[in-house]
């Protein structure tokens, strides 16, 4: 989009332009028209910055590891620890599980922070968007985590367990155990989605009011913070998810 | 008042669940800091179970925000 266009268009008409999700192209497979949107183009791009940074950190890995193997092993051994605290007996098969979830949850937060910003007749050839302001990508997360907490269920507790909790501590109970199921994912899709978006917006706003000295502060706050934030959030309420189903 | 103004209306009033998330998330802060001054030494397990209840505190916040959003964005 042109500078002049930029300038013309109101401050919720640019809002409304810039959290739309839009489609980049469509595969056509299978007799299906499956489109590709550009959230989906930057989770692979999130998926291609983490598989490279960690093939590059462990290339060569040594005894005496090097800068980044070291920090690699010591984000590890932070995993597994945290893991083995809250989930206590299994919490080592889940780490890896957990450990993903929050390193592609940190880099997708906090990859908008390094878009291009334009002005004095500087246009920037592309724009880095959240790409948690689509609720696909976050439903996707918790859909993920509410078929490993059921799968994790049955696997320790056993068909029978599994079925038997929905009755417990009390027969009235059931009801409220089976809305927990759906309730569960939906509050954690919501909850990162929505944190995202809004400080997405805020910023926006920010930019339009005072592009000069503000935006870099409070992008402090809603770029950096936030997103480590909402990860730390994500993951602690997944790993409180598993570890309440398998105890 | 035609529909459109009643769904900014609206979406003004959804935003009000903020108040509630605020008073609850002002009321978990406050009882961990008391807890870490009783028991400091316990100061990592409360941090977990703070940002826990802060966020749950602050889902409905999150709700409130997203049905104002639906409303403009409709």
């Amino acid at each position: 989009m042109s500078e002049a266009v930029r300038e013309t268009m109101t401050v919720s008409e640019r809002i409304t332009e810039s959290i739309a999700v839009k489609t980049v192209f469509t595969i056509h497979a299978f007799g299906l028209e499956i489109a590709i949107s550009d959230t989906v183009v930057m989770t692979w791009i999130v998926m291609a910055i983490l598989i490279a940074l960690s093939a590059a950190a462990t290339r060569r890995m040594k005894m005496v590891p090097g800068r980044g193997q070291a920090a690699l092993e010591a984000f590890v051994t932070f995993v597994y620890d945290f893991a083995e605290e809250n989930i206590h007996h299994h919490g080592r098969k889940y780490a890896a599980f957990l450990g993903t979830v929050f390193l592609f949850l940190v880099t997708a937060n906090v990859i908008p922070a390094f878009t291009p910003d334009g002005g004095f007749g500087f246009e920037p050839h592309f724009t880095i968007k959240p790409l948690t302001r689509d609720i696909n990508v976050t439903a996707a997360f918790a859909a993920v985590t509410i078929v490993t907490v059921l799968v994790s269920k049955i696997r320790y507790k056993g068909v029978g367990g599994f079925f038997r909790s929905f009755v417990q501590p009390m027969p009235f109970m059931l009801p409220f155990n089976i809305m927990e199921y759906a309730i569960r994912p939906t509050s954690l899709a919501l909850r990162l989605f929505g944190n995202m978006l809004g400080g997405y917006i805020i910023m926006l706003l920010v930019e339009a009011v005072m592009p000069l000295v503000l935006p870099p502060v409070v992008g402090l706050y809603f770029d950096f913070f936030d997103g480590l934030l909402q990860a730390v959030v994500f993951t602690y309420l997944s790993t409180v998810f598993i570890a309440e189903a398998i105890e | 008042m035609d529909v459109s103004s009643a769904a900014l209306l609206g979406a003004g009033i959804a935003v009000l669940s903020g108040i509630g998330a605020g008073v609850g998330i002002g009321i978990v802060s406050g009882k961990t800091v008391e807890a870490i001054a009783r028991q400091p030494e316990a100061q990592g397990k409360f941090t977990g179970i703070f940002i826990i209840g802060a966020a749950l505190a602050e889902s409905t916040a999150i709700y409130g925000l997203v049905v104002s959003l639906l409303l403009l964005f409709r």
